[in-house]
């Protein structure tokens, strides 16, 4: 076991990565149980990483590398040949599948498509996540704002979401810009374990577009480029939603 | 309605965490080129510095919760990343490749925003002028085990100088660059 003094004499050639992996395991055995040493080199890294803060031009390509990637360990298959995320706009190639996955299901993020469909879900956040419950009072009353000037928008589309006995259970307001909301809904509370989730259909296939919590009130999102949904659905999913609709549709309107 | 463009990095590796792409999407065009930039210098290859990009990407995708917001900044974690990969590269290979030409790296054209460009742009200015001031001997061993990927003991062997003299070196003036970083306030006081 390595000492303190040691340790120390080496934690800036550690935060430079300019030790051997022998060493590194000894230092990092050390720093883990030594607060000391575990603050000093948490500083000397932010030295270190200034050094390289230059920032180059990204290639191009770059991100749809990194998008695929993600999908292909979602579903094992390449994604459509467009992304467009957020601003950025590239054409994907196939990559090698991934070999690591993340062991849990996942909600947003069929990256090519999702990226056509959306994902701000600053409002839903409010009903999915207790941490922010305390916020919910002033998010509702910005989000009726926000909802009431959708409406008066000019080109503004609504979307009645109907059961399959055509029971309308919610009606969204999209604007021209991509921007959605839930203008009022319907459907029944949820347990706790259950949430609501989003889905915007693209040439036939469900994107996520988020979860609408157990008892949908306020939602918000964007559909950030690509193919517009031609229709929205709602399925009820476990709590954290899942990648792919794992129930029957409660809702569906065409958009 | 908050934007991802406006959420704290923290908050965007919170949303990383349930699984937003569009969140990992707005943490690559802060942080993408910044972590491109050094593995390209490190590694001075594109290729492969776009493999470590993906690398640092994926796995903050897949393991967000290896991000500690106390331990420091979401770009210092993201570079360290990038630059203990590029390093890994270097000493997986059994001889050096044929670098090819340093490109001068770019200043930020990320397609982030002006307030972030500047500060970017100050802290390399002040980097530079930190490492200019430091004594030769401890400027060049940090930047042959920093932007070469050598090891202290390897840069002992370059330097023709004993392993403890290098260690104290890399080690003095890392502490002086960090003085001198708290000092003009790109660096907080620890």
């Amino acid at each position: 076991m390595m000492t303190h003094e040691e340790a120390s004499e080496l934690l800036a050639a550690l935060a430079l990565d300019a030790v051997d992996s022998a060493e590194r395991e000894q230092i990092e055995a050390h720093v883990a149980q030594c607060p000391r040493c575990q603050s000093e080199l948490d500083s000397l890294r932010e030295v270190a990483s200034a050094m390289g803060n230059s920032v180059a031009a990204l290639p191009e390509g770059l991100w749809s590398s990194i998008s695929t990637r993600i999908y292909e360990d979602q579903n094992g298959e390449t994604p459509p040949s467009e992304l467009i995320l957020g601003g950025l706009s590239e054409s994907t190639r196939s990559l090698r599948a991934m070999s690591s996955r993340r062991a849990r299901t996942l909600v947003s993020s069929f990256s090519a498509l999702a990226a056509a469909a959306i994902v701000v879900l600053a409002f839903s956040l409010a009903s999915a996540n207790g941490h922010v419950s305390r916020l919910n009072s002033a998010l509702n009353r910005s989000a009726n704002n926000v909802v009431q000037a959708a409406l008066l928008t000019p080109g503004r589309k609504l979307v009645n979401l109907k059961s399959s006995a055509q029971v309308e259970l919610a009606q969204f307001v999209l604007l021209p810009d991509g921007r959605g909301y839930l203008v009022k809904s319907n459907m029944p509370a949820l347990s706790s374990n259950e949430t609501y989730q989003l889905w915007g259909v693209i040439n036939g296939t469900p994107i996520s577009i988020g979860l609408m919590g157990d008892s949908p009130n306020q939602v918000g999102f964007t559909v950030s480029g690509g193919p517009t949904p031609s229709s929205l659905d709602v399925t009820v999913e476990p709590a954290g939603g899942t990648q792919m609709p794992t129930s029957p549709v409660v809702a569906s309107g065409a958009a | 309605m908050q934007e991802f463009s406006e959420a704290s990095d923290a908050q965007l590796v919170t949303s990383i965490g349930r699984y937003s792409e569009v969140a990992l999407a707005e943490v690559y065009r802060r942080h993408g080129g910044a972590v491109y930039g050094l593995a390209r210098r490190v590694l001075n290859n594109a290729t492969e510095a776009e493999d470590v990009t993906q690398e640092v990407f994926l796995r903050l995708w897949n393991q967000p919760d290896r991000y500690d917001p106390v331990r420091g900044s979401l770009r210092s974690f993201l570079l360290a990343q990038s630059h203990a990969r590029a390093v890994d590269a270097i000493r997986s290979l059994n001889s050096r490749r044929v670098r090819e030409t340093n490109e001068a790296v770019k200043t930020a054209r990320a397609e982030y925003d002006m307030q972030h460009e500047v500060w970017d742009l100050t802290v390399t200015h002040h980097v530079a002028q930190a490492l200019g001031e430091l004594p030769e001997e401890e400027r060049r061993a940090i930047e042959l085990a920093y932007f070469e990927g050598h090891t202290y003991v390897q840069v002992a062997q370059i330097l023709n100088q004993p392993e403890g003299t290098v260690k104290s070196r890399i080690r003095n003036g890392m502490q002086r660059m960090r003085s001198v970083l708290v000092e003009a306030g790109v660096q907080e006081v620890e």
